[in-house]
């Protein structure tokens, strides 16, 4: 298949990793990725500030992504899932505020229709790409790792608006997570948010939340944390030595992203999953992967 | 201040609380019967003594001044476990979002890194700039180093509609 792709801010400015894997993985699963032109941030990080402005750039957006003519938009980032899946149900409801926004895109020659679908990346590679290809293509069994899924709230939340997956009890990463052989446990802090968006005003108080998990994490005597998020991998990974002096206590755990797990097991080179700019320790991980 | 205080030494405002209810669409605080769902979920409850149902009363009664004002709509993380679970259809955080956008229209006080975003936006796009990766062994790397595609730029016709966009409410 070919889909689109919207990458948001943190990926493509930040988080180089995601992005390598993912352009590394998808095209060998089946999946042509096509770029955008002149997309900006999805909108999510202005919701505080002006609704409308919000609705505008993710509307912008979707516009951009659908004159592309594809049917699908991939979005790997659970803060750019909420802003379309936010924008997408707002402007389904209300023609009159669809109008308005689609008057402000018209400067540019836009137009948001609402034709394209939003798949975020757990769900692509669930329910599209499925199980039976993406085992096929894996050559390494990961039955020595026991790995915790960190879904990302706004992957899953809120639900109403296009329910992939199950908000209380989410199954999509630990399925993916199973199907390359290691171990998914449930641990009871499954749910807890990573803090990110309190950056912005309670910068402790958000490494406190990472902290937090990571500890209880590492506590239950898991491999590695395994996320699909870039925000939430910044505060775990690249942040985990800072976050580890709000709790108090040393924090040694390596963290990856799915798509770099799933490169992992296809046999791909570290390098090509940018193993080698995760900050966290993913040597041991590796190591036991062979 | 708790509602107690405000109660007794404060008046409501029906002009604001309309206001803030236009913001928010089909989830509306009068439905709350205050079963406190919320705020036991709320992470932000833990280590910022956030109370979302605190807030969805607050707003309902006609405090919104002192809610807007009083900083505490700023703790919260975004996790949207509250929308998530009111039996009610609330949302207490769509409330507390559309309490952060009326702090902005009426020139309260709003964290840094808020208005950053905005004016990061309007200059290059995003909320961020590319930086260069350090990896553990601290070597740099740049996007073009990794052989990754370069990014878009905003046009100005993007940045004029942009603010346009933001002096909308
Ligand atoms: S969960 Fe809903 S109904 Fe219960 S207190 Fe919170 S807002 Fe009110
Ligand atoms: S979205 Fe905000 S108010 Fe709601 S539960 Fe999360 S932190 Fe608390």
């Amino acid at each position: 298949m070919r889909t689109a792709v919207f990458w948001g801010c943190v990926i493509p400015n930040a988080q180089y990793a995601y992005e390598l894997s993912v352009r590394e993985v998808l095209p060998r699963l089946g999946v042509e990725l096509v770029d955008l032109e002149d997309v900006s941030c999805c909108g999510t990080p202005i919701m505080s500030v002006n609704m409308n402005a919000f609705l505008y750039l993710a509307a912008r957006n979707l516009a951009i992504a659908e004159k592309t003519g594809l049917k699908t938009l991939l979005v790997p980032c659970s803060g750019c899932r909420l802003s379309f899946s936010e924008a997408m149900h707002y402007l389904r409801r209300d023609e009159k505020l669809q109008e308005k926004i689609n008057s402000l895109l018209k400067d540019e020659g836009l137009e948001y229709t609402g034709t394209i679908r939003m798949r975020f990346i757990t769900d692509l590679l669930c329910n599209v790409v499925k199980k039976e290809y993406i085992q096929k293509l894996t050559k390494k069994t990961l039955n020595e790792l026991k790995l915790a899924s960190h879904y990302g709230c706004h992957a899953i939340r809120p639900s109403s608006i296009e329910r992939t997956d199950d908000p209380e009890n989410p199954r999509n990463l630990d399925d993916l997570i199973g199907w390359l052989g290691a171990r998914s446990e449930a641990y009871p802090e499954k749910l807890d948010c990573c803090g990110s968006l309190l950056l912005w005003s309670h910068h402790d108080a958000a490494f406190t939340f990472a902290g937090l998990k990571l500890k209880a994490i590492q506590d239950r005597g898991f491999d590695g944390v395994v996320v699909t998020c870039p925000a939430c991998h910044m505060m775990f990974d690249e942040r985990q030595k800072a976050v580890a002096s709000t709790v108090g206590s040393k924090l040694d755990l390596p963290v990856l992203y799915y798509t770099q797990l799933l490169g992992l097991a296809m046999g791909i080179e570290e390098e090509k999953l940018g193993l080698h700019l995760n900050r966290s320790p993913v040597d041991k991980l590796l190591e036991k992967i062979g | 201040m708790t509602i107690t205080d405000l109660m007794t030494t404060k008046k409501p405002d029906s002009k604001l609380r309309l206001k803030v209810l236009e913001k928010i669409g089909e989830h509306k605080p009068y439905n709350c019967f205050q079963c406190i769902r919320c705020t036991s979920g709320c992470p932000a409850m833990k280590m910022l003594e956030l109370k979302p149902h605190e807030i969805v009363n607050l707003a309902k009664l006609g405090f919104i001044e002192d809610v807007v004002n009083s900083g505490i709509i700023w703790t919260c993380a975004m996790c949207l476990k509250c929308k998530e679970r009111c039996p009610q259809e609330v949302a207490p955080v769509d409330l507390i979002l559309a309490l952060r956008n009326l702090a902005v229209e009426m020139e309260a006080k709003i964290p840094e890194g808020h208005l950053k975003n905005v004016s990061m936006i309007l200059e290059t796009g995003f909320i961020l700039t590319p930086r260069e990766a350090i990896t553990r062994k601290l070597e740099k790397y740049s996007r073009d180093k990794l052989g990754l595609p370069k990014l878009p730029k905003p046009s100005e016709k993007f940045k004029a509609t942009f603010l346009k966009a933001l002096g909308t409410s």
